[in-house]
């Protein structure tokens, strides 16, 4: 009993108090103001349709919204059962740091009397563009690669945005965003300590580093919204736009494979897959898939697997090695 | 009101003062029946106290150079007058001790850990292992054997801690002789003693540990510098005017516990002293009766306090000296050739080889661990591309000619990681891998099952 209370307030609760966590109730807080805002100055509403738009019972208590909030509970359940088989980035920065001191072309402490300024600007800003190119890359790979999508239709089913929408995420992709963050945190780590030492810093607000308070602190939840908020097209050639992102979430064909970027757009830009917001009407989903994949929770999560075997049987003997990594467009529907 | 006010003053004295005295190792009463003697402190622990004079001694006389029967004289005991050359009197400590033949005529060999140290080249008990570096010693300049890189002051002062001290605590007093029929408390502990056997049990292993005995009324700072012969205030409790080196002194592992203690992370000192004073007044509770089982239970659970602590402060001590040898070995790569450093360098490796093979001396068997860090240490600092790898028939070392800085250092990263992971320390001076635990934790744990 004490154990499922622990889980309870650090697993579930704790993502809503912990500033590192997109779901703290201080980022949702500064969401709501930015919709308020947006609803009331731009599109000139009054504050009281403002908030009936914003708290539009058919978006909050939907049947896929109901779907995301069962995730939430199941994938928070899942991630504590594996956090200790899953490498960590401290595992990877020793081990790299280790590495680092065995070979002979790059000196320990090159740059060790940078100023400390220098040194924590650097990589606070180097670690945020590489995570972020990282969570882009990450995507696009989920979207590309046929085995990969089966189980990133699981974000996609949502028919409706909310926050929570951004915990909608098969367990096989949970296990691949957590490597991904441990190799770019334990990579940059390992190397601006080998290059920088021990001294190296990172800008924070309240313990937190900059970028992350800023990225959310601005309406990264609007992304998983039904509040299309978007940006001048000059900044979002730059700034990924809430409004961008729901367009990458549409179930037009148009739109299919755009906007795969987080923070910035700029990786889309180079990649021919940026597309800047529109005014029009989405609809989210997956067409025709969705019903299939959001029968029941169950469904959501045990269709990926088995379309993915079957398929994997299905292919040639002598094509299977390439199941994994084949590229062939997918998205039929 | 004026009564309340008074009534609160002399309870909030009364119970100041009880646990003040509750932080005092001693004195206790005499509690052997039959004793017909006069003394009226069951307290005893004078040969601990002279053996850690001798170590003490020993160092700074290995680091003067002293000639080979010196050196031994200060392990092996002597009948003749052994000169205490640390700590010894200065303006501002003074001592009450100059022969330490005086305190106890002891030696340090007869109580050296006869189990075998892989660790060290040569296959030999650990009491041989200190014959032979004592020898070795004797051959040297000062202590320091340039062409191997082995500061012997070093490794015998903090082998001995370990091999000695440590040993006879956690592998003897604080082990077998808490068994009901070894030194029972209802006999003396020998013929004609004032005190039982388990009150001198527990006593001689209080000795080895080295605290002061009010040591735990103190902050660590004081203790730190009390053992560092700069706090004679702190040290000289009944205010005498001179520091009695039986009661008032920190000294070896007890010193090192108050050195991490006072970063604030850690509270070894108190941990330790204080289990060792709780298990005293188990012992005076019986008043001369056999333990019961259950306050020998209760004995055998401070024990395991003191040992496991006790276990942890080495740890830290190898994980500090791990972090020394790798920025040594860091300056050295810079400035190849540098004598001083290189000299540095040795020391910090001699500690750290003294602290690691002490790891193996409580009687626990480490086992595959124990492997993993007598070969991240090695037999021998790098010095000039080249280290001790063994030593032949006729007890010279063999050296192995490519041995690689870079290599070394990251067997500190390795052995400091050891010591957090294995030995759960925290204290964890010259930490090596801060940075990158520094900035996880501002980064966050990784796990994430959120999309973009």
């Amino acid at each position: 009993m004490g154990e499922v209370l622990e889980f309870f307030q650090s697993d579930i609760i704790g993502q809503f108090l912990n500033p590192r966590r997109r779901l703290f109730w201080g980022y949702l807080f500064s969401a709501l103001i930015i919709a308020i805002l947006w609803l009331c100055i731009i599109k000139k509403k009054k504050i009281r349709q403002a908030l009936r738009t914003i708290f539009d019972r058919s978006v909050w208590l939907s049947k896929s919204s109901r779907a995301d909030m069962i995730c939430f509970i199941i994938n928070r359940i899942f991630m504590v059962i594996c956090r200790p088989i899953l490498i960590t980035q401290i595992f990877i920065a020793t081990a790299l740091y280790h590495t680092l001191h065995l070979q002979q072309i790059i000196p320990l402490g090159l740059f060790e009397t940078t100023p400390v300024w220098l040194s924590t600007l650097l990589f606070t800003s180097c670690f945020f563009l590489l995570d972020d190119f990282s969570r882009f890359a990450l995507h696009l790979a989920l979207h590309k690669v046929p085995s990969l999508w089966e189980f990133h239709k699981f974000h996609h089913s949502a028919e409706t945005l909310t926050p929570l929408t951004v915990t909608r995420t098969h367990p096989v992709e949970a296990i691949l965003f957590t490597l991904r963050s441990a190799i770019v945190q334990g990579g940059t780590i390992a190397i601006f300590i080998f290059l920088f030492g021990q001294q190296l810093s990172l800008f924070t607000i309240l313990g937190v580093n900059v970028f992350v308070v800023l990225f959310h602190g601005l309406g990264s939840n609007l992304r998983h919204s039904h509040i299309s908020v978007s940006y001048p097209n000059l900044i979002e050639n730059c700034l990924m736009s809430p409004a961008q992102h729901h367009l990458h979430h549409s179930s037009s064909k148009k739109h299919f494979d755009k906007n795969f970027g987080v923070a910035l757009s700029i990786w889309d830009k180079m990649a021919g897959t940026f597309m800047n917001s529109s005014r029009e009407t989405l609809e989210f989903g997956i067409g025709a898939e969705t019903k299939e994949y959001t029968q029941t929770v169950a469904h959501m999560y045990l269709v990926p697997i088995k379309k993915v075997f079957k398929n994997f049987w299905k292919s040639s003997r002598k094509n299977r090695y390439l199941f994994w990594l084949s590229s062939v467009a997918h998205r039929k529907y | 009101m004026k009564y309340l006010t008074s009534g609160a003053i002399l309870v909030t004295t009364f119970l100041a003062s009880a646990s003040f005295a509750s932080d005092v190792y001693g004195p206790y009463p005499i509690t052997l029946k039959g004793y017909n003697g006069d003394a009226t402190n069951s307290v005893a622990y004078s040969g601990q106290v002279g053996r850690q004079l001798l170590h003490n001694s020993l160092k700074k006389a290995i680091g003067n150079g002293a000639p080979m029967n010196e050196l031994k004289a200060y392990f092996n005991g002597s009948d003749l007058e052994l000169p205490l050359l640390d700590p010894v009197s200065s303006a501002d400590f003074k001592v009450d001790v100059t022969n330490i033949n005086d305190v106890s005529k002891t030696n340090l060999a007869g109580k050296a850990y006869g189990g075998v140290i892989n660790g060290w080249p040569g296959a030999m008990t650990g009491k041989e292992v200190l014959v032979s570096m004592i020898e070795r010693a004797a051959q040297t300049e000062n202590g320091y054997d340039a062409k191997h890189g082995h500061d012997y002051a070093q490794l015998v002062s903090k082998f001995t801690m370990g091999a000695v001290f440590y040993h006879q605590a956690c592998d003897n007093y604080l082990d077998e002789k808490l068994e009901a029929d070894n030194k029972p408390n209802d006999k003396p502990y020998k013929d004609g003693a004032y005190y039982t056997g388990k009150e001198h049990s527990w006593d001689e292993g209080f000795g080895y540990w080295g605290a002061a005995a009010h040591g735990a009324t103190l902050s660590a700072r004081q203790n730190y510098d009390i053992a560092k012969k700069k706090d004679m205030a702190a040290a000289d409790a009944n205010g005498d005017g001179v520091v009695n080196l039986k009661s008032e002194m920190n000294y070896a592992h007890s010193y090192y516990a108050s050195a991490y203690d006072k970063g604030g992370v850690t509270d070894y000192y108190n941990t330790i002293t204080k289990a060792f004073i709780d298990g005293r007044q188990i012992i005076t509770d019986a008043n001369g009766e056999a333990l019961s089982d259950s306050a020998r239970s209760n004995l055998k659970a401070k024990a395991r306090i003191i040992c496991s602590n006790w276990e942890k402060v080495i740890a830290e001590s190898v994980f500090k000296y791990a972090g020394s040898v790798y920025s040594s070995l860091e300056k050295l790569k810079e400035n190849p050739g540098d004598e001083a450093l290189m000299r540095k360098h040795a020391k910090y490796w001699g500690e750290l080889a003294g602290f690691s093979l002490s790891l193996h001396t409580s009687g626990q068997n480490l086992g595959e661990l124990g492997a993993r860090i007598d070969r991240l240490v090695g037999f021998g600092p790098v010095v000039n591309g080249s280290r001790v790898i063994g030593v032949d028939a006729g007890g010279n070392y063999f050296e192995m000619g490519e041995a690689n800085a870079d290599k070394e250092m990251v067997h500190m990263l390795k052995l400091q990681k050891l010591m957090v992971d294995e030995f759960g320390v925290t204290a964890k001076n010259n930490d090596k891998l801060a940075g990158i635990a520094n900035i996880s934790e501002v980064l966050g744990a990784g796990d994430s099952a959120e999309n973009d």
